[in-house]
């Protein structure tokens, strides 16, 4: 069994993008910008089903 | 994994410390990615009140509804000059400005940082508050430097009958 921990980093990647966008979202709609703010929780969004499809991924292939 | 909190202290029949507790509490590869997915979820549901505040502002279901108000008659305003008046309470100072023959802006002229009156600098081209330099875009409201990071709330002018009235307010916060 020769685990991939290729999964890991790129969840890792989608949890700071994550990071990222949720603190965009916050600030743009502080200062008014309401469609940045709908763009920015929308990419939140997708990101759930693009992280647990890596997760299914990693699982399958790799134990 | 140490076997530190997995020793019998104490010589002794063994009924009570029989509770095998090793890797109790190992995260693995496998546990560990379950965890991201979770906080990505959390990410994801968090997300959705702000887009649907957003979405409501930007479909402008909170805007309220003043009764019209004239500001000044149109011989009184000169291209590029700039009226103080009140809307849409008495104590909401806003200000006209006058840009070309037909077009007007007016903008409550609270400085969306600290709440000194912004004014009309002629020469310049621009909207400026005097108290920490901030600068406002005169077509739109939009901050273009100094301190403030929103815009001014616009005011909805209409000229009738060779007067200018305001007839709403773009976004009003009291």
């Amino acid at each position: 069994m020769k685990r991939s921990y290729v999964p890991v980093a790129l969840l890792l990647a989608v949890l700071m993008l994550n990071i990222i966008f949720t603190q965009y979202m916050v600030h743009q709609y502080f200062y008014q910008n309401y469609m940045n703010t709908i763009i920015a929780a929308v990419l939140n969004v997708i990101l759930f089903p693009i992280a647990f499809l890596i997760y299914k991924k990693g699982v399958n292939v790799n134990d | 994994m140490s076997d530190k909190n997995n020793k019998i202290p104490f010589n002794e029949n063994n009924y009570t410390h029989n509770i095998n507790r090793n890797n109790e509490r190992k995260l693995d590869r496998r546990g560990f990615m379950k965890t991201l997915v979770g906080a990505a979820g959390v990410f994801a549901v968090s997300s959705l009140p702000w887009g649907a505040i957003a979405a409501k502002e930007l479909s402008g279901l909170s805007d309220k509804k003043y009764p019209k108000k004239k500001i000044a008659d149109l011989k009184s305003v000169a291209v590029g000059d700039a009226v103080d008046f009140h809307f849409p309470g008495e104590h909401d100072s806003a200000i006209l400005i006058r840009l070309s023959e037909k077009k007007f802006v007016a903008y409550q002229n609270a400085c969306t940082h600290l709440r000194c009156p912004v004014f009309w600098e002629k020469d310049k081209g621009e909207m400026i508050c005097p108290c920490h330099h901030g600068k406002f875009d005169v077509e739109t409201g939009a901050p273009t430097a100094g301190p403030p990071r929103r815009p001014l709330p616009e005011i909805h002018v209409k000229v009738e009958n060779g007067a200018v009235y305001a007839v709403g307010v773009k976004r009003y916060e009291a």
